[in-house]
């Protein structure tokens, strides 16, 4: 039996025989009740517990950015967080951004408009980045946005539409 | 705005993709978000050892672990004596898992199945494995060095392959395949120059890192193997899994959801057949997903060594080039063995060159196998023949963009694999390349500790030829149409690019038309998504299988309009009298009058060509495709770093179907370029790769970009022909940004990437030997 005490959870408490902890994670506005492991990242609960597939795994090691989520509005990576550090906080996916019947938040729609993706597997990264950009800074400059973006990788190369979209982003943000 | 609105909006006159809603919800569908019930999840034990017998493995502590279903060894494989245990799209060189002998740093060894990754990893630390290391050879001069130790002692086993393949190995040696390229007479070439350079330059081994990594899952039941992949090949994966499995090719699946990233990463088996196995031997669908660290040690960009001997007369025209190109290409050959034709020819370079010598090595050594990758061997060998021109023009006193000038193909010249030119651009990228950039001869111009300068590169790649696309297409009873091709959607969207061939053709708008993602069991074939082909190849099968339904149609409406389909026409989605639309019958009419439920249509698209394999000459590629590049850079002369501040990157597009997507594509190219040119590199210690990991392998990121960057994509619609651009403006910008450096400094990096370090050093040794910085 392993016990582990979490920020978030007011006391230890004990591993099911199989090694898991029951957690509720509070992702995009709903309290979810999850199973893991303390090795157990994020970014794996979200994927295979809720079943979330925004979030997804390029390294590993926090360097490139695709399994980014907003942990309290701050973008932070999936891979790196454990699980059962996670609960008590308000996780946001790109799942969480559209509206209730599927609407396209505006910083989606700035990259569709700009198409700022191919492969789009780095795409949710990018767009929570973006939106914890543009609540930090509404009138982000687009030399602001390259540094602020240097953390999220996008091998098909797409930056310059991505800058794009997200300048756009920032308008259709701010103009309401 | 939602997915239905998004394809109620589609502009040809843009393009795009036909799923850009799915892609920024986070929907798309990749491999590893695929789930088959029952579905296990598998690891593999990778060599810690380059070369080593496998003297034993005890896995009866693994196969105890809890949820541990499967465990397999290369000798269970070779025991249960149902399987084929070796394949590559070449040779049958690489065993599913290692038999006897590991030949790299990462060679497959075990594979677990179990019901999660915890306990397939468990079981993975419980193994024993017993090596007996083997002397191992890592760079080309260790392989090629009499008496080198053999990382293959036997033969390799050939197999089908692809129709342009010329296969001359060399057994008894590291040397996996040989090409021989022979054009004029190459002595009598040298006699007419005035000057002949020698010159060697080299690339390093890099990966592709797609940022999905490999993933597949695989379900063998009912007599018939099923594969979801991410692969840009799924014939190749059929035709491999069946020959593994010693099954019709009809009972192999390979159903292929979008990828993230492909790049040639994921051409030709890599995990299929490991998956597969695991998946017979667990009676249980299996998932394998790789690692990143894993990825890096799949499938690596051959590191190349180039030895350029070219004669020049005094006014700069080139005479003879006798070339020697060695490919590592790792542990197995992959597709190496055809990759060195093209890479070896491409040396020739876009000039008009009468006599041309060409041997190109595939060399086998102990290193992760190097594969397909964007650019296709024209990197390297862009490379060389690039940065080397720039010397020539230096010691001939001629203007680098002049001399290029001087040497660029035309209509009607031959190129380096004997046939004539047509359709020649490369002037027209040049002037304009040179234009953009403000060609000022490759002036220093000191700006504080920097240095700035320009340099331009024209290149010219083949795209695989003979090839063959085949499309079909079902005309619904609504007027609608499903078009089935095998093409792989990996981010160039050409989902979207084939809904517009078949949307100009039939004059129905694009959201009329869904396109069928590959599935082996319903769409027809495809050779290959890669070599630029996609757009040229399939579009042009697409608007053939149109023209079937299209031809059907008017046949049915002049039975029933009792016209001659002479004097029919299409138009608005229906056909009608020459000019009469008052008569018109929609498309959906003439179906549900057909009686046939829907109107098939189908069509193959086939290039030929080929090259004699003694002589390397005949129809190298059924176009050529043309990029130039130019770059601005700023060398900081305290640091050594080299930042770029403005590049061109000019491609030959023919007409473009996808206007956005072919902006992305080029400047995607140039992050791609812009990684390779300044700090790209797998480094290995003693068959250790070093740096396999995001943390300490660096790709571009945003920041890297060049400050300005124009993407001209240069279009003549009157051409009437359609140029792949996917690959085509990346091999420029390595010799572009070298030629610039060396423009700055002086300092002519030969060996990629140019790093701060080398500049440094090349520094040092100008103002050792007194050359004043210009």
């Amino acid at each position: 039996m392993t016990s582990t005490g979490a920020p978030g959870a007011s006391e230890p408490r004990s591993a099911d025989v199989d090694g898991k902890l029951s957690l509720t994670l509070r992702v995009n506005g709903r309290d979810h009740a999850v199973r893991a492991r303390v090795h157990h990242t994020l970014l794996d609960v979200l994927r295979s517990e809720i079943g979330l597939t925004g979030p997804r795994e390029g390294c590993g090691v926090g360097m490139c950015g695709a399994c980014t989520v907003l942990v309290d509005g701050r973008p932070i990576s999936g891979c790196l967080l454990p699980a059962v550090m996670a609960e008590g906080v308000e996780i946001t996916t790109v799942e969480g951004l559209e509206g209730p019947n599927g609407e396209l938040h505006p910083i989606q729609e700035a990259y569709v408009a700009h198409t700022g993706f191919q492969c789009s597997y780095c795409t949710p990264g990018f767009i929570l980045a973006t939106k914890a950009l543009l609540d930090e800074r509404p009138d982000v400059t687009r030399e602001e946005a390259t540094a602020y973006l240097a953390g999220n990788l996008c091998r098909c190369g797409s930056y310059v539409k991505i800058l794009d979209s997200v300048m756009d982003a920032r308008d259709r943000v701010r103009d309401g | 705005m939602t997915d239905f609105a998004h394809r109620a909006a589609i502009d040809p006159a843009r393009g795009g993709m036909l799923d850009a809603v799915e892609r920024v919800t986070g929907r798309v569908p990749y491999t590893i978000d695929i789930a088959v019930p029952g579905m296990l999840h598998a690891r593999l034990l990778r060599s810690p050892l380059p070369h080593a017998r496998i003297r034993s493995i005890d896995v009866t502590r693994a196969r105890r672990v809890p949820g541990v279903v499967a465990v397999l060894t290369g000798a269970d494989l070779v025991a249960r004596g149902d399987l084929q245990p070796y394949f590559g799209p070449v040779f049958r060189d690489q065993p599913i898992l290692a038999i006897d002998t590991v030949r790299h740093v990462g060679d497959p060894v075990v594979g677990v199945a179990a019901a999660d990754l915890d306990a397939a990893q468990e079981a993975l630390d419980l193994v024993d494995v017993e090596y007996d290391e083997l002397p191992a050879v890592f760079s080309l001069e260790e392989a090629l060095a009499d008496g080198a130790p053999l990382v293959h002692e036997e033969p390799p086993r050939t197999g089908r392959t692809f129709a342009d393949v010329i296969v001359d190995a060399e057994p008894g040696t590291n040397i996996c395949n040989h090409f021989r390229l022979r054009k004029g007479d190459v002595e009598a070439g040298f006699g007419d120059a005035d000057e002949v350079f020698d010159d060697v330059f080299s690339s390093p081994p890099v990966q592709h890192v797609p940022m999905e990594t490999h993933a597949c899952i695989a379900d063998v039941r009912d007599g018939r193997v099923t594969l979801w992949v991410g692969t840009q090949i799924p014939f190749v994966v059929r035709s491999q899994i069946a020959e593994i499995f010693g099954i019709p090719q009809s009972r192999v699946r390979v159903i292929v959801p979008t990828l993230g990233g492909g790049y040639g990463a994921k051409c030709y088996p890599k995990i299929e057949p490991v998956t597969a196995a695991l998946a017979l031997a667990a009676r249980r669908p299996v998932r394998l997903h790789l690692s990143r660290e894993e990825e890096f040690v799949t499938v690596t960009k051959h590191a190349a060594r180039i030895r350029l001997r070219t004669g020049v007369t005094r006014d700069g025209r080139i005479v003879a080039r006798h070339n020697t190109c060695h490919f590592n290409t790792g542990a197995y050959g992959d597709i190496g063995p055809r990759l060195i034709k093209n890479g070896g020819y491409g040396t020739a370079g876009p000039h008009h060159v009468p006599n041309v010598w060409i041997d190109s090595y595939a060399v086998y050594t102990n290193l992760a196998p190097a594969g397909a990758f964007r650019g296709y061997g024209i990197n390297q060998a862009a490379w060389a023949y690039e940065s080397q021109l720039d010397l020539i023009a230096d010691r001939l006193g001629i203007d680098p963009v002049e001399l290029r000038r001087r040497n660029l193909l035309r209509d009607g010249d031959r190129v380096m694999t004997g046939e004539p030119m047509v359709d020649a651009h490369f002037h027209e990228l040049l002037d304009r390349a040179a234009s953009w950039i403000g060609w000022d001869g490759g002036a220093a111009v000191r700006d504080g500790s920097r240095v700035r300068a320009k340099g331009v590169s024209v290149i010219i790649k083949g795209s695989v030829t003979p090839s063959t696309s085949t499309a079909s297409a079902k005309l619904n009873e609504d007027g609608s149409l499903d078009l089935l091709t095998s093409s792989v959607e990996m981010g160039q969207g050409t989902h979207m690019t084939m809904a517009l061939f078949a949307a100009e053709r039939l004059g129905i708008p694009a959201d009329r038309i869904h396109v069928t993602t590959p599935d082996t069991d319903v769409t027809p074939y495809d050779q290959q998504t890669s070599s630029s082909r996609t757009t040229h190849s399939m579009g042009t099968a697409v608007v053939g299988a149109v023209d079937d339904i299209r031809a059907q149609l008017v046949r049915l409406a002049a039975e029933e309009l009792e016209i001659a389909p002479g004097d029919l026409e299409l138009a608005d989605g229906a056909v009608r009298p020459r000019g009469a639309p008052d008569r018109a019958i929609p498309f959906g009419e003439l179906v549900r009058s057909s009686r046939s439920g829907n109107l098939l249509g189908s069509a193959t698209f086939r290039t030929e060509g080929g090259l004699d394999p003694d002589t390397g000459l005949g129809i190298g590629s059924v176009h050529w495709h043309q990029a130039a590049g130019a770059a601005e850079v700023a060398v900081d002369l305290e640091t050594g770093k080299v930042e770029i501040l403005r590049y061109h990157a000019g491609v030959y597009a023919g007409r473009i179907m996808n206007p956005v997507q072919a902006e992305l594509q080029t400047e995607g190219n140039v992050a791609f370029g812009v990684g390779q040119a300044l700090f790209e590199e797998m480094v290995f210690d003693g068959g250790q790769l070093q740096n396999g990991n995001l943390g300490d392998y660096m790709i571009a990121s945003v920041e890297d970009m060049p400050g300005e960057l124009n993407t001209d994509v240069l279009e003549h619609r009157a051409a009437n022909d359609i140029h792949g651009i996917g690959e085509t403006s990346l091999p420029p910008v390595m010799a572009a940004v070298g030629n610039a450096v060396y423009h700055a400094t002086g300092v002519r990096i030969t060996d990629l990437p140019i790093t701060p370090e080398k500049v440094l050093r090349g520094l040092r040794a100008r103002a050792t030997m007194e050359v004043p910085v210009r």
